[in-house]
């Protein structure tokens, strides 16, 4: 009797794991691994692109179609995004896998109508990681940048995700935002989003075929161009590159970049900032709120084009002088632009001002845009520069000498 | 044995012909009568051993000659006085025994004794001179060492006691003899070191020691499955090893061994897991390089156990754990394979697992022939002709590589086994699969004892103190303390030794 009910125990485990199968396994080659998306608008219905990898070709060393290219697209359109993705199987024999989306762009247009309901199925899909940057066309539709082929990154998708991670971490007027950031920025009622722009310069139309990898300097190529200001999930306008970079300053997201500083009697001093750390404070009375930002930044000498005699420490402490003075000027200019130009606070001073005195962020919240447009900031910056680099004094003051 | 007990005639010849009849008339049977005595009373003796089992020339050297040549003093002794004659002036023998049933003689002759009965006594004489042909001790084949002695056992139980004894030179160090097997009458030695080893464990061995009764022991192997705990495991309980120091190591540490005639394996018990990754050779290189290399058995186990089911589990159902760059590299490679991935790892496991037998089956003579079609089916063919992807070559060869780095092979032939219960579960359910099959597996290995003391320990209740041999070997000045999980009689090994600094 024991065995008899071991047996059938033992039969109805191996029916169990043989017979049901394996229902969400998908093998390696029968994946289309997505590595970019695009979205745009067009006749009131959603163009979805997606750039997906041909691994024989990306990792060729040998075999695989000759002459073929490392990613390939697929278009579809639909009502909704999801559709349209679904729909893509109607030209491509390999499901669309996102698990490893780089990068989302989205087309200008579309951003300008709204891109809420466009990002509702990335966020709510179960196959999609958050750490994918979303990115705006400047000028241009998301199709249209995910149609360039690009130098050194055999795909695409990879260059974009790249140049904004280097950019962001040496030269500062990029910021890479996922898409879980831009969503809590836009629930945030203190803090309105901004995105990265890419855009394509030079001729598009060769910039789509393996000839503009044919040459040292390719006819197309793809550019960070500053920051897309939005109001909730509507882009409103852009920053300029400095604008830009005064953002990454206020919201403490500087790594590292460099600026310059001009001489007295002519010629610049280039700096590189090496550490940079800004505090967003505010205080309320009488119902008005009072914003300032203070800057700390440490700077190397990185190029000398006039005569200054650096060796002197008071030469030292006028450029640290002249250096403060400059970032408080690239952060006016940014807040300057938030409050006149776009009257939007894409800074976070909202939150700042919910965090020290949530009691007054109630009455000022409702309409907290106008009130941040209507309200002074104190900057202030300070400054110390450390090293020289290898050398002490420009070698032509040298020379004169 | 049956212990009916025939006594011995009083008549040479008819104890010559039942000692014949006894043996089966076995044409190796050699008895050599002769007469001794001269002029007044002779008596016939006869000398009866096996060919082959008996050194000729100590039976011709020590009986012949001293029983033949001596024709002195004129004979008038009474009965007793002969075999008194016999065993203090005669026969120069060491071990010498008395005699005097039929069956007691005949089982000193399958044990390579020389027996010798007078005519006119119910009684004779058994001397202990075996000797035959034997291989001598000899390097390990199987457990290697760089530095460290270099002999191991042979397959005569006494060279092998021999050998632990001339390590341990302690009078606490105790054998104790047994015979196990109806037919084979098999030597078995159990050793320990009184004050060390603990009692009760030493009783179970005694105990189920005793419970063996079958026909035949022939390898250690035998002995060790009668005797383990959990017969239901894949994974070892009993260690066996073919080094002396080995042994003595673990005598010291209060562990109990069981050696047997015939073969150069002597079994260890009670034997825990983490013991099957301690190499000897730990404690005669430094400590720093003993301990790196403990970590990297265990890093060893864990790709032989687990990696080609990552890899199942990953590349068919967790892609999105792969960095995309690998991802998209594998995936280039996995282009044009026509298997699942499951298939394929079985495949080549399977590949290897043929190659690796006939490895060792294979007369010497054929290994160079097979081991080339080997490699290049492994290695090169099967991936140009597209079958199987390059990754999995990778995947299983590091796999096949790491199971070996684990110093006993008992342990890595249990690896080997739960490598294919991993791929099993991790082409079914993924990496839930893998991890549930880890939890069961520490269920299991946590349920094992070995005579007694969990399978796990000193990790599984855990020990500090034991710590200091596990994935550490700290230095020998350190090792203060004997293993608590043998015993704790005589926990002291050491006092703590005065470093000599500088003064």
């Amino acid at each position: 009797m024991m065995i008899r009910s071991f047996f059938s125990m033992l039969i109805a485990a191996s029916i169990l794991l043989t017979v049901t199968g394996c229902w969400d396994r998908r093998e390696l080659n029968e994946l289309a691994i997505s590595v970019g998306m695009g979205i745009d608008k067009l006749d009131g219905e959603y163009l979805v692109t997606v750039q997906v990898v041909q691994p024989g070709e990306v990792a060729a060393k040998k075999g695989g179609n000759v002459g073929s290219t490392s990613v390939t697209m697929f278009q579809a359109k639909g009502l909704t995004i999801f559709e349209a993705i679904r729909k893509m199987t109607a030209v491509s024999s390999r499901k669309i896998y996102a698990a490893h989306l780089r990068v989302v762009v989205l087309g200008e247009e579309l951003a300008r109508e709204g891109i809420g309901d466009a990002l509702d199925l990335l966020y709510r899909d179960y196959e999609l990681r958050t750490d994918f940057y979303l990115l705006v066309a400047k000028e241009s539709t998301a199709a249209k940048v995910l149609d360039i082929m690009t130098p050194l990154e055999t795909i695409p998708a990879n260059k974009l995700f790249g140049s904004i991670q280097t950019s962001e971490k040496v030269w500062a007027p990029v910021t890479g935002v996922t898409l879980d950031t831009f969503i809590s920025d836009i629930d945030s009622k203190g803090k309105n989003p901004v995105l990265s722009g890419i855009r394509v310069t030079g001729d598009e139309e060769k910039g789509t075929t393996k000839g503009n990898l044919e040459k040292i300097q390719p006819a197309a190529q793809l550019e960070n161009s500053g920051l897309a200001v939005f109001r909730k999930d509507k882009l409103i306008g852009w920053l300029n590159t400095l604008e830009s970079k005064g953002y990454n300053y206020i919201i403490n997201n500087v790594k590292s970049t460099v600026g310059h500083i001009a001489c007295p009697d002519g010629g610049r001093v280039a700096v590189e900032v090496i550490r940079s750390e800004a505090v967003m404070k505010s205080s309320v009375k009488n119902g008005l709120p009072k914003l300032s930002v203070n800057l700390h930044a440490e700077e190397n000498i990185g190029e000398v084009q006039c005569q200054l005699d650096i060796t002197k420490v008071e030469v030292i402490q006028e450029l640290e002088q002249q250096a403060s003075k400059t970032l408080v000027k690239i952060i006016k200019d940014t807040i300057r632009a938030a409050q006149n130009k776009y009257k939007t606070d894409f800074l976070g001073f909202g939150n700042v001002v919910h965090r020290s005195s949530p009691g007054a962020w109630k009455d000022l919240q409702s309409d907290w845009d106008e009130v941040f447009a209507d309200t002074d900031v104190d900057v202030s910056a300070t400054v110390n520069i450390n090293r020289t680099g290898t050398v002490n004094n420009s070698f032509m003051k040298e020379a004169e000498e | 044995m049956d212990d009916n007990n025939t006594p011995l005639s009083t008549f040479l010849h008819e104890n010559i012909e039942n000692i014949t009849t006894h043996t089966g008339e076995s044409d190796d049977l050699i008895v050599r009568e002769l007469r001794i005595g001269e002029g007044g009373v002779q008596t016939d003796i006869a000398i009866i051993y096996f060919d082959g089992l008996t050194e000729d020339n100590s039976v011709n050297q020590f009986i012949m000659e001293p029983l033949m040549n001596r024709r002195g003093a004129r004979s008038d002794y009474s009965e007793s006085d002969l075999l008194d004659r016999l065993k203090n002036s005669y026969l120069t023998v060491g071990q010498i025994y008395e005699v005097d049933s039929l069956e007691a003689a005949v089982s000193s002759l399958m044990n390579g004794s020389v027996v010798v009965i007078p005519d006119g006594y119910a009684q004779g004489f058994y001397l202990s001179m075996a000797g035959w042909e034997q291989r001598a001790v000899s390097e390990p084949a199987n457990q290697t060492v760089i530095r460290g002695p270099k002999e191991a056992f042979t397959e005569n139980i006494k060279v092998n006691s021999a050998l632990v004894r001339r390590i341990i030179k302690d009078p606490n160090l105790v054998l104790k003899n047994r015979k196990i097997g109806n037919v084979t009458q098999t030597n078995v030695s159990i050793m320990y070191i009184v004050g060390l080893a603990d009692e009760t464990a030493l009783k179970e061995v005694i105990r189920r020691l005793g419970m063996i009764s079958t026909d035949a022991i022939l390898e250690s192997g035998y002995i060790e499955e009668y005797i383990q705990d959990e017969p239901y495991t894949i994974f070892p309980t009993v260690q066996n090893t073919e080094r002396p120091d080995v042994v003595a190591a673990s005598l010291l540490e209060g562990r109990i061994a069981i050696l047997i005639d015939g073969t150069p394996h002597v079994l260890l018990v009670p034997a825990l897991f983490v013991q099957f990754f301690q190499s000897a050779e730990d404690y005669y290189q430094r400590a720093d390089i003993s301990t790196l290399l403990r970590v990297l058995r265990y890093f060893g186990l864990f790709i032989a156990t687990l990696v080609p089911s990552l890899y199942i589990a990953i590349t068919t159902f967790q892609q999105e754990m792969l960095p995309t760059q690998l991802l998209v590299s594998l995936a280039a490679q996995r282009e044009g394979v026509p298997f699942p991935a499951f298939v394929e790892a079985l495949v080549m496991e399977a590949t290897y697992e043929i190659l690796r037998e006939a490895g060792v089956r294979m007369p010497r003579a054929v290994g160079q022939a097979v081991s080339i079609v080997g490699t290049l089916v492994i290695g090169q063919a099967a991936v140009e002709a597209g079958v199987i992807s390059a990754s999995m070559i990778i995947v299983v060869s590091i796999t096949a590589i790491s199971g070996y780095v684990i110093p006993e092979f008992d342990m890595s032939i249990a690896v080997r086994i739960t490598r294919f219960l991993f791929m099993g579960l991790a082409a079914v359910f993924g990496m839930f699969g893998v991890f549930i099959g880890i939890v069961l597996l520490m269920l299991h290995l946590s349920s094992l004892r070995s005579f007694g003391v969990p399978y796990m320990a000193p990790v599984g209740p855990f020990s500090f103190r034991d710590q200091k041999d596990v994935i550490l070997r700290v230095p020998q000045p350190s090792m203060t303390t004997r293993p608590s999980m043998f015993g704790k009689i005589n926990p002291l090994r050491q006092r703590r030794t005065k470093r000599k600094g500088r003064s």
